[in-house]
């Protein structure tokens, strides 16, 4: 239950990550999203000037990156889809007579095959062209709104940690003027005494490690996916190193029931445990609109913080017992269930 | 939940003891990182590599630069890493016998930075850099064998010679 709750919230982020692109995918094959085609549909708009409006917008390269990143935000509407879509536009005054030649197709398909054939090569092979020029910015939809810039390789050279040779995991930077990821350059300093690793500069506090927030912040726009697998790995190592402990006194403490418990009590357990499922889910969900919101660096004790807040605002709200406090008296109830089922058993011996 | 932790060791060789586990995953990975950028953009006349599954433990070989009296010799070294590698120097040992101040017999090479001059900011192309720029430029203020220093201060031309009949003969 309690490694439930510390899992929660990154076990949701990368869920709700999943399900956003899945959702970005479904929403490439439609050009606007719905709710956002009522609502233009509501404003009395046609889909056509919408485009162009858009098109228009998108035509400085400077502000697209600007653009894409308030759509994905903000709005359920795919950028990179609709710049796709706009781009075969831009080729294609006009694509609705595909859809047309598509129908035609099917309805005569008998009649005048070869004619049609010919037209649907044309069209594929135009579909080939407009995706072999969109790809790169296919690409960067696919992968949540990373931007492939030209000089990718270079940011990369720059934004990368001269210590794990990796894009900079919650980058620090030194007085000098260097930046590490936070872990490495903390490690360096340690083993290495406080000097810059690229300069040898003297370091000035090795413990005073801050994250360069505008640094991590431009990394995570600019590779989210090595930065999602390297906080699924920094996740993992920390559970590793959390295990242990705790799962010893989970799983004797569960013995310790098992061995208590017997007959009817059995669906007492499964009650309980399926309610703490409700509660765990209950918060994960909680924990996930609260993520969605946040940004900046996860920092895992404010994380854990706001994380005993809300639960204890939700079990306030909710005017159910708190988790926490239970906890402590359930050892006491525990002796009291199995005092009673012995008592029980006893009684049944006797009755028969 | 201890099969958790397996994983984790076993991926990577498990060869050595480790002191922890998190720390392999994440130090590990540097070196396989090194040997890819390594190998994507390898430094003039050099070349290094894994010598088997262990990735602790490299060759390499530098080319005896010319205009200098290890000119076409082919210079075998081991390279052996520390499980703490980016944050400790690795080791570095010549298999081929040479003729210079900075290299003894049994092939250890006095080199500041893979002393205390290390710095986890260095890569295994830089150390090997600086090695064959020892070729061209002995230091014989930090000597490994003072004969070679000595001569080589006092006498350059039968030095020269000397290290060009020892590369003729041992690294070729």
């Amino acid at each position: 239950m309690a490694r439930d709750e510390f899992q929660s919230p990154e076990n949701t982020r990368h869920a709700d990550k999943q399900s956003s692109r899945i959702s970005n995918v479904e929403t490439m094959e439609s050009l606007l999203s719905p709710r956002f085609r009522s609502a233009a549909a509501m404003a009395g708009w046609d889909e056509e000037t919408l485009l162009l409006a858009s098109m228009i917008i998108e035509d400085t390269p400077e502000r697209e990156s600007k653009h894409k990143r308030r759509a994905s935000q903000q709005f359920k509407t795919p950028p990179a889809s609709s710049r796709r879509k706009r781009r075969a536009q831009q080729q294609n005054p006009s694509p609705i007579p595909v859809g047309a030649i598509c129908l035609n197709e099917e309805e005569n398909e008998d009649a005048n095959g070869k004619k049609n054939k010919n037209t649907k090569v044309a069209v594929t092979e135009e579909k080939k062209k407009e995706e072999g020029e969109g790809s790169l910015p296919m690409e960067s939809g696919v992968s949540s709104s990373a931007p492939v810039l030209p000089c990718m390789d270079r940011l990369r050279e720059e934004l990368s940690c001269a210590i794990c040779l990796e894009i900079c995991f919650e980058p620090s930077t030194t007085t000098c003027g260097h930046s590490f990821c936070k872990k490495c350059l903390k490690s360096a300093a340690d083993k290495c005494g406080k000097r810059c690793p690229k300069c040898r500069q003297l370091i000035s506090n090795g413990r005073s490690c801050t994250v360069n927030t505008v640094l991590w912040n431009t990394i995570q726009l600019l590779f989210p996916d090595e930065v999602e697998a390297r906080k699924i790995a920094v996740k993992h190592t920390r559970e590793a190193n959390q295990k242990s402990p705790k799962e010893d006194g989970y799983s004797t403490r569960n013995v310790a029931f098992d061995s208590a418990i017997t007959g009817g009590n059995i669906s007492r357990r499964a009650r309980r445990e399926s309610s703490q499922e409700e509660d765990a889910a209950m918060g994960r969900r909680r924990n996930s609109s609260w993520r969605r919101t946040r940004i900046g660096p996860s920092q895992e004790e404010d994380a854990a913080l706001a994380l005993r807040l809300q639960r204890e605002e939700f079990m306030d709200a909710f005017g159910r017992v708190a988790d926490d406090e239970p906890r402590i008296s359930l050892y006491s109830a525990r002796s009291n269930l199995r005092a009673m089922a012995s008592r029980a058993r006893e009684l049944r011996l006797r009755g028969r | 939940m201890s099969a958790m932790n397996c994983p984790m060791s076993s991926s990577t060789g498990g060869v050595r003891s480790w002191t922890s586990t998190t720390s392999v995953s994440a130090w590990g990975k540097r070196i396989q990182k090194e040997m890819a950028e390594f190998n994507l953009d390898p430094p003039h006349d050099c070349s290094a590599g894994p010598k088997g599954d262990n990735l602790y433990h490299w060759v390499s070989t530098i080319i005896g630069p010319p205009g200098s009296p290890y000119q076409g010799g082919i210079f075998f070294l081991d390279i052996t890493f520390p499980c703490d590698y980016p944050f400790k120097p690795p080791k570095v040992l010549f298999k081929t016998r040479i003729y210079h101040c900075n290299v003894d017999s049994n092939g250890n090479v006095s080199l500041d930075i893979l002393k205390d001059g290390w710095s986890p900011a260095l890569t295994v192309s830089k150390v090997l850099l600086a090695i064959r720029s020892l070729f061209t430029n002995p230091d014989p203020y930090n000597p490994l064998v003072p004969s070679i220093a000595h001569l080589y201060l006092s006498d350059r031309v039968k030095h020269d010679e000397v290290a060009t009949e020892w590369t003729m003969r041992f690294a070729r």
